[in-house]
């Protein structure tokens, strides 16, 4: 067996081990996606909304806030306006003065983190709730999530981001990504792994954020900072499947790229910091799985990689010599044949792509999104999760040259 | 402590990972099975064309003791036992690139290429005596080449050789033969035919080219 042969065959056995984990638990927990602990008592919660040149969402958003089915006088709305160059603290203004409510703080740009940190120190809530200023919670969001925090272990709880602009091609296969993320982020939340709590809403424990220094201003992901920190310290943290918030996602490539450019190297840096954590016993699920799972996904990205340039490398050259060649008289078309034999490779591959589509099928018929047709997951996979390239290779090329200040504002 | 296991969180992840070892066993055995008849079918093949090319020898020797009259016999004989090798050569080929858990077919290879030698040294012979036209390309390549540009230039010489063979039937003997398997009969032709680098293409013990070339190229060095 040779060296390559080898690699494909680790790479679809972690493949498989980590699908089947997903659809075991699916198998056993699919009644329990949608529950949720009624709360017995409503903690008071900060709602911290960092905005910068959201003029045109910002609205909206303090609407949604607004509307939150929440005991009168339990929550207060903190809007921080991080040095907008736009109406974004004119709009804000005009809710502060007929909802008490809400508070706006005007501060020089810094980025998201350093708002949040900034308005950490003003908040007195129990709780903390960060949402983002182009996000929508639907009315029952903070009902729904809350009575996780009568588990004292429990330190933060994230929602179910689902697509708000639903138009484009491009809108459209993030629907179904983002139902696929948050179908497994809650089947890993049964075995306590909830490894990121999103930046749409999200809801912490105050009294931990405080203790443990706030958001991490020098990471591009705070909100995976933020739950591998507190992961980390033996805390938990839950998804309510249940609750719900919009967001507005890239439609053009360009910003869509440039947004998970961003994730893939906050994902990264994330792991550099916490990979001495790994199959120790710090926080327990955190040291044996959580660590272990993330940093084997981009290792797994980068090989498949490395993989498929190998491969275009190889089908590349022929085709390149064979042109090449076409031009001094060799007939290029006669000689195009098409040979099956099988091997094991072909094997575990065909039982890799069928388990992936049994797992996506699972997955959009538990999510908004509802059953989809084998075609429209072939569509996602091969048109959708094949960019995902582009910006893995492009957060590479810039760690590599250690340029983050792209992505800092 | 087996139950404390069973029942905790990290029950799934046992779970998962025997599920996965489980389809790996099913897929080895699976692989290992068919790779293995493949190796079989290729042994049995090889054993057979081990007496073909004892046959041949003999066959030889009674042409070269009889007269010119059996000529066109024993030209047929050698035409056919050379389609076969090559027909099976192409086979083996394939089957090395598909088998993955078996060995490579370092020794099958090897008795295919001194088989391959020993007709070309035949057909040699009977140019000398039977004084007919017909002719011989020996194809030496590398067996396993240092690129894929390599890879693929050894692809595109085979389609023209084989586009050859197709046009021309039986008045050529198609030889590919591997060139770096340390078989010193080999290493003692590319002696004798001053051969400094693979892929090269013998044509008729007189010309040697070297890369790529047009069909109609090798056509033209033919015999009419």
């Amino acid at each position: 067996m040779n060296i390559l042969t080898g690699i494909y065959l680790v790479m679809f056995f972690i493949g498989l081990f980590l699908i089947f984990i997903f659809i075991i638990l699916h198998l056993r927990y699919r009644k329990s996606l949608n529950a949720y602990p009624v709360p017995k008592s409503y903690p008071t919660i900060s709602i911290l909304v960092p905005a910068y040149n959201e003029e045109k969402n910002i609205g909206e958003t303090i609407r949604c806030l607004l509307a939150l089915k929440y005991p009168k006088g339990r929550k207060e709305i903190i809007v921080i306006n991080d040095g907008s160059r736009d109406r974004t603290a004119e709009v804000v203004r005009k809710f502060t003065e007929k909802h008490k409510e809400i508070t706006l703080i005007d501060k020089p740009n810094s980025g998201k983190a350093n708002s949040l940190n900034y308005a950490l120190k003003r908040t007195r809530g129990d709780l903390i709730a960060v949402v983002d200023a182009d996000s929508y919670p639907n009315q029952d969001a903070l009902e729904k999530m809350v009575g996780h925090f009568e588990d004292e272990k429990v330190a933060a709880v994230t929602s179910r981001v689902l697509v708000k602009n639903k138009e484009r091609m491009l809108g459209k296969f993030q629907v179904m990504d983002y139902s696929i993320i948050a179908w497994t982020r809650k089947l890993l939340d049964f075995v306590d792994s909830v490894y990121v709590t999103n930046g749409p809403l999200s809801i912490y424990r105050s009294s931990v954020i405080k203790r443990l220094g706030g958001f991490d201003p020098t990471n591009l992901t705070e909100d995976i900072e933020i739950t591998w920190h507190v992961l980390s310290e033996g805390y938990k943290t839950r998804m309510s499947y249940s609750a719900i918030v919009y967001t507005s996602v890239p439609l053009d490539l360009k910003t869509w790229i440039k947004q998970r450019v961003r994730w893939n190297l906050g994902g990264i840096q994330t792991v550099r910091k916490y990979y001495k954590s790994m199959f120790s016993n710090a926080g327990n699920m955190f040291g044996y799985f959580v660590v272990p799972y993330v940093s084997a996904s981009f290792i797994l990205a980068i090989v498949g990689i490395l993989l498929f340039i190998r491969y275009v490398w190889v089908k590349g050259t022929y085709q390149l010599l064979s042109a090449y060649y076409a031009l001094q008289g060799y007939d290029y078309f006669r000689y195009f044949e098409f040979s099956f034999s099988f091997t094991l490779l072909i094997f575990f591959g065909a039982l890799f792509f069928i388990c992936s589509i049994f797992h996506y099928k699972m997955g959009f018929r538990n999510s908004e999104t509802g059953d989809k047709s084998v075609l429209k997951i072939l569509a996602y996979s091969v048109l959708y999760r094949a960019l995902y390239i582009i910006p893995l290779v492009a957060a590479l090329y810039k760690l590599a040259k250690g340029d983050l200040r792209w992505y800092t504002k | 402590m087996v139950h404390q296991i069973a029942t905790s969180r990290f029950r799934v992840f046992i779970e998962a990972f025997l599920a996965v070892c489980v389809v790996f066993l099913i897929g080895f055995s699976l692989g290992y099975f068919i790779e293995s008849g493949r190796a079989d079918a290729l042994m049995r093949y090889s054993q057979g064309y081990e007496i073909e090319a004892l046959d041949l020898r003999l066959q030889n020797y009674y042409y070269q003791l009889m007269g010119e009259d059996t000529c066109t016999l024993a030209i047929e004989q050698n035409f056919l036992f050379a389609d076969q090798l090559y027909e099976k050569g192409l086979q083996l080929e394939r089957y090395e690139e598909s088998n993955q858990i078996t060995a490579q077919m370092v020794n099958e290879k090897k008795l295919y290429v001194l088989l391959k030698t020993e007709l070309w040294m035949n057909s040699i012979l009977f140019k000398e005596k039977c004084k007919v036209g017909f002719d011989t390309i020996v194809y030496l390549y590398v067996n396993e080449p240092e690129n894929s540009a390599k890879v693929a230039e050894q692809k595109i010489i085979s389609n023209v050789l084989k586009s050859v063979k197709e046009s021309r039937g039986n008045d050529v003997i198609l030889l590919p033969i591997a060139g770096d398997i340390g078989l010193q009969s080999v290493e003692l032709q590319k002696r004798i035919y001053n051969i400094t680098s693979l892929p090269a293409i013998i044509i008729n013990e007189k010309e040697v080219l070297y890369g790529f070339q047009r069909e109609e190229d090798i056509l033209k060095r033919l015999s009419e």
